[in-house]
Parts: structure tokens; sequence; C-alpha cells
């Protein structure tokens, strides 16, 4: 399947959306939906990102995307559970 | 989380100005390019008491690039500093070419007053927007408080893990506002924790791997040098006896006199370098990405080749080419663990190599990188490369430009020591040579800097050479004036049937380059006749005290060989024009 629903944890810093949004777009990613919202903690955002694939790899769009340092964590929505991104791609949480 | 020492002067009272500069002082800046403005006037004010060295660049692009100098020199972070608007829009090419490379480069900028911000105002540009494409992070600053921070972590981040360019753009009323130094003593990101060392689990599999295999080449990239990891490097090649190739960014990591060295693979890199990636069996891959310009048409690129591809950036893992062994770490931590780790899996299965390194070693002496000389008589462009590398030594840290200049001075200086050679890869900025060769020398005044440069480069930014002269910055630069833009002329000669639209710059008649470098405080010397260049060439390293240009004004239609034409197969490389090796006299 290539659409994957990702959930990101970002701060909560002015300029994170265009931070995410911009990046999908340099790098041709395809942006379904895109959700952001509050947590408990006021310093950290939840996004939760519908992404088309459509030829990139999954591994490579959550690689890209934690290299931003406003990303605090990813996972993976499948079926309603989480799945942490840890276990497709040994270490890219660093 | 890194620690940080923390200044006598925290706590003490002071405006955001100040504690600007007692941040770049706490992060052990010892010198910086830049021009001031408007916005970042208030920063400009304690400048002028700091202990730190300040340079006053001609242009701001000057300063981006001469901090990239610097800080491929030094292997520290290199600064700039600009005023908002076009002032900072000016610094977009270097922070680009920085992300390029990964470089460890601070821009600090001013910006309008926060109250400003978005009205359009005066010099108002949104330069954290601009920059995001292309900076490893960027921060924007509109309360004095958060200066310190923000600058402390910017050298953190722009140091660590994968180097990058880093800016920060400071508010005009942040810089002026009243408030308390506070410079952190610890820096934690929660979304950012670069992985140093790498899994046991992934060296040994890499050693296994590599015990295993009949062709392995590695393939060396600009991250060995940025890891500090030359030392580390020569050993492992020593216990595996392997053929070795360096990318445009990754020569100097190891020694070109090293018999087992077979240059340079890519688009302009040697018989032996591409071929050896081509047919290779495994590819070790140390701190490089596969770049265009190295693979090729990706799908023929090293087809049958099993790969390791260690880097610090997981990103890069499986970008363009699929890793059959990650390895995720400092370069320097990889190839340390990995030494003992291949001498242990040695000692259990050990192919013999002899056959696949003969046969690479025959591709080396059968296929130099070479010239002939100009039929005419004329200066060769190559030679003019050729002997002020051998003129000048090994020690000398040469600079360049982009264009043909850049290709033979990659191929036709022989490069023994990392951080020897700076250039603009991933970007291919023309204009980046003489200010980089400004940086450079700032960064390392004992050495002899020649920037290799071209005659369509040098015209973008010798404006620099004004700075260099006032500021006892004396470097050489060598002008390959082909009166010509060079490199496209050879694609319009190769790929538009010598229709040359708009690439010739007739710069043996205007400017009268060593006029002009007179005008501008330097000494301007000219060679024309094969005759002149090794007397030419040291009267320029005898003059030490003042910058140097020598106009060489050489045969304009030498052109870069090999050669694998963009988008084409590494397997189709050319040695001359419509001349392939004679792969049958090959055995491969
Ligand atoms: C800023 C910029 N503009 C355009 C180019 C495209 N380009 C690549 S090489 C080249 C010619 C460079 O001419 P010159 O400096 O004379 O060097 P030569 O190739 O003649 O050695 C040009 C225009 C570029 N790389 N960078």
């Amino acid at each position: 399947m290539s659409i994957h629903t990702l959930e990101v944890l970002v701060e909560n810093e002015p300029g994170v959306l265009a931070r995410v949004s911009g990046l999908f777009a340099r790098r041709a990613y395809n942006i379904d939906t895109l959700v952001v919202g509050p947590t408990s903690n006021p310093e950290v955002s939840k996004m939760v990102i519908q992404v088309n694939l459509e030829g990139h790899s999954l591994e490579q769009v959550i690689a890209q995307l934690d290299k931003l340092i406003s990303v605090i964590s990813i996972e993976e929505l499948v079926d309603g559970a989480k799945k942490p991104v840890k276990d497709t791609q040994p270490d890219y949480q660093n | 989380m890194a620690t940080q020492h923390v200044p006598t002067a925290n706590g003490t009272a002071m405006n955001g100005a100040t504690s600007l500069v007692k941040s770049l002082e706490a992060a052990n800046v010892d010198v910086m390019f830049g021009l001031p403005g408007g916005a970042i006037l208030p920063a400009y004010d304690p400048i002028f008491d700091s202990t730190i060295r300040h340079i006053l660049v001609r242009h701001e692009q000057g300063a981006g690039h001469a901090a990239t100098g610097y800080a491929q020199v030094t292997g520290r972070a290199g600064v700039c500093i600009a005023t908002s608007g076009p002032g900072a829009t000016n610094l977009v090419t270097p922070l680009m070419d920085a992300g390029m490379d990964s470089v460890p480069l601070v821009a600090i900028t001013g910006q309008v007053p926060s109250a400003a911000i978005g009205t359009d105002a005066f010099q108002e540009a949104d330069i954290r927007g601009i920059t995001m494409p292309f900076t490893k992070h960027n921060f924007l600053v509109t309360k004095a408080e958060d200066i310190p921070r923000a600058v402390a972590e910017a050298f953190h981040i722009a140091t660590s893990g994968r180097p990058g360019p880093v800016l920060v753009d400071i508010a005009k009323d942040a810089l002026q506002a009243q408030t308390t130094f506070n410079w952190p003593s610890k820096i934690e990101l929660a979304g950012y924790n670069p992985k140093i060392v790498p899994d046991n689990q992934a060296i040994a599999d890499a050693a296994t791997l590599i015990a295993q295999s009949k062709k392995p080449v590695f393939y060396v990239g600009g991250g060995v040098i940025k890891a500090n990891a030359s030392k580390e490097l020569a050993q492992l090649v020593e216990i595996l006896g392997a053929p070795v190739v360096t990318t445009l960014m990754a020569r100097g990591a190891f020694p070109d006199s090293h018999p087992l060295h077979l240059g340079m693979p890519g688009m302009h890199g040697s018989v032996a370098a591409v071929t050896a990636l081509q047919k290779a069996d495994l590819l070790i891959t140390l701190g490089a990405r596969f770049d265009d310009r190295v693979t090729g048409k990706l799908s023929t690129f090293a087809v049958n080749a099993k790969v390791i591809h260690a880097d610090i950036d997981p990103a890069e893992i499986n970008k363009n080419k699929f890793a059959d062994v990650p390895v995720i770490g400092d370069l320097r931590e990889t190839i340390t663990a990995l030494i003992p780790a291949l001498k242990a899996a040695l000692s259990k299965s050990q192919p013999d190599l002899t056959p696949w390194n003969n046969s690479m070693l025959k591709l080396k002496t059968s296929y130099p990188v070479g010239y002939t000389l100009p039929d005419d008589g004329s200066l060769s462009p190559q030679a003019v490369i050729e002997r002020i590398g051998q003129i000048s030594g090994t020690d000398t840290i040469f600079t360049s430009g982009v264009g043909q200049h850049q290709m033979w001075a990659s191929q036709f200086i022989s490069y023994e020591h990392p951080r020897t050679w700076l250039n603009s890869g991933g970007a291919g900025t023309m204009g980046y040579g003489l200010p980089a060769a400004m940086g450079a020398k700032v960064g390392s005044p004992d050495s002899t800097v020649w920037a290799i440069d071209g005659d369509g480069c040098f015209q973008m930014t010798n404006q620099e050479l004004v700075t260099c002269a006032l500021n006892n910055i004396p470097i050489k630069v060598a002008i390959i004036n082909n009166e010509s833009l060079g490199m496209v002329r050879q694609w319009q000669t190769l790929f538009y049937e010598g229709r040359y639209s708009n690439t010739s710059l007739e710069s043996k008649r205007v400017p009268n380059f060593p006029m002009l470098a007179e005008a501008m405080g330097c000494v301007g010397l000219s060679c024309e006749r094969p005759e002149d260049l090794d007397a030419t060439i040291e009267k320029a390293m005898s003059i030490n005290d003042q910058p140097v240009v020598v106009d060489f004004r050489v045969h304009r239609d030498a052109m870069v060989w090999p050669m694998v034409a963009a988008g084409t197969s590494n397997d189709e490389i050319m040695i001359a024009r419509a001349t392939a090796p004679d792969w049958d006299s090959q055995e491969l």
C-alpha cells in the first residue's frame, strides 16, 4: 500500500509546519492529509501526516523527516496501533 | 547532550548585541567574516571591542565562502555575519554550498525589529524561510534572552553529527534590549542526537562481507575528511590491501602517491577508478553518498557489487543505492572498530585479491590521467596546474572555482594530506575559489594557499582581493585564462555541434587581469609562453607579503578527459573524443 500514516511529535516553535511541509514539497513527497494539534506538553505539537509514497520509500521519507532538528519522534499508525519506526530501519531515530 | 564551558560573563547585565558577541566568544570563535548594515548594526558596536577578529569583506557572498574555506581547513565552524534583506540573501549561495558539502558554518544575520516582521519593512527578507531547504537548522530570535541559547545550539548543530550550515537570524530590537547574559551549561535537543558509535553487529557484518569479497574497492568520500579519519583509513587499507578511489570531495583523504590509489571516480574520473567501482563485487563506502556525478546512470552503476555504506547520516542509507550492510556512526569510530574486526575475519578466510588488484593496477598504468600539449606551442592549462602543484608542493592548500580548471586541479595535482583540497563539489558554485582561499589562509596562515581559478569564476568574486590586500592575507591566485566559460564550451563542442552560444568571455582582451590585481593592492603577473611557466610560478612563490594574481593565458580548446557524459553509464567512459578504452586488451 502506498498510503501510510505517520504520527510525528515536533517542537512547538514558529515555522515548524513550514519545515515539515517544505521538506515534503522539495523532495516531491505527496501529502494526502496533514493535521496539527497540541499535546499535553505545551512545548510539543503532534502532526498526523498521511503520505502517498508513489515510488518513494517510506524508510527514506521517515529518515529525511527525522533529520529535521524540530522533529522529536516518528511513529507509523498501522490499523490504529502505533508502530515505532525504529523497527523499519535500525538507528534512524538518532 | 553536550556540556559547555560556562564563561565568566554569565549573570552580567548587558544588551542583546553584547550577549551575542559574548556568546560567539564563549563558542571559541576566533575570526568571523562579515559586513554591517542597519539591522545588525547594534552587534557591530560590541564587535569593535571583542577579541574576535572581524574581517570586513566586500560582498557577503565572499564572507560566506571565506567562512567555508576556514571551516574546511581547520575543521572548526566558520562564522559569517550580515545585515537583513540583501545582506542576508547574499549569504544564500554560500549557505546552500555549505549544505551540499557538509561544511560546519554559522551565519548570523540581523533582522528588522520584531514588530515590523511581516510588514514588508525596509530590508526585510524572510531569510529563515529562504534558507530552510538547505540549512541543517535555522533560528529566528526575537527576544534578547534567547540569543545565547540559539548561538550555543547553532554551533552544536553545525559541528556535530553530519556537519552543516546553521543560520541565526536576530531581530534588531532583540539586539538592543537589555538582558542578563546566560550561556547555557548544557545543550539538550529532544529531536537531535546523532549516532556516533556504530553498532557492533554492523561492524561484524561489514567485516564478514569484506573477508568474503574477491573484488573489493574502498569508495572514499568527503566524510572521511570531516571525521579526521585519514590515519585510520590508511591502516584499514593496509590490512585488506584493496584498491582505493577518492571522490572529488575526498581528494587528500588518502595519499595519491599510494600504489593502491586509483584516483578519482565520476564524470571526470580516471579509467581505473571508474572501472573499479563498475566491476567490483563489494563497495566499501566510507562517507560518500552515491552522487549522480559519481554513479553515472544509476541503474547501470556497480551492478554486481554488494554495498557496505558507512555514514553518519542515516538518511543517506538506501537513498540512491541499496546498502547490504549499513553502518551508521562517526567514520573515525567506524573505521577504528572495523580494523580489529577485519583482522579477525581475515584470519579465518582471506580471498586472494591479487588478480583483481593486478587488473586494476594495469588499468591505472594503461590509462593514467594525462593530456596532450597544444599543437601550436601555446600554454597548456593542464601543464600550468600540474607545475603549480609540483613547484608549490604537497603542504600547499589548493582551492578552485568550478569548471575545467577545477577538474584539472583535482586530476593533475597530487594530494597527500587531508584538508589541502577545497572545492565546491555538491553545489558547483562558480566564484567559490577565491574567497575560500582567503578563509583558508586565515585558518592556516603558515600554509601557502593557491586558488586555481577560471577566468569566468574569478570575475564573480574577485572583489575579495581588496579584503586580502588590506588584511594581510597573502593568497596566490592562478587564473587559468582560456577566454571562455570553458566547461560549458566543452559541452557545446561535444553535444551542441560547436555552437558556442554565450560562452566566449574575451578575457584575454578585457579585463586586464594583472592591472585589475594591481588596482586591488595585489601583485599582478602574466604568463603566456610555456618557457616562462616555471619562472612565473617561482616569482609568485617568492612573494609572501602581498596577494599575487597570475594571468595564465592558456590554449582555449583543451578539454577535460576522461568523461562520462551526463546521464550515460560509467561503462561508456571516454578517454578522448569518441575514444573508449581498449577493453579487449584488459582482463576484468
Ligand atoms: C554560479 C554558477 N553559474 C553558472 C554555472 C555553470 N558553469 C559551470 S562551469 C562554467 C564555466 C566556468 O568558466 P571558467 O571559470 O572560465 O572555468 P573553465 O571551465 O573555463 O576552466 C559555468 C558557467 C555554475 N557552475 N555556477
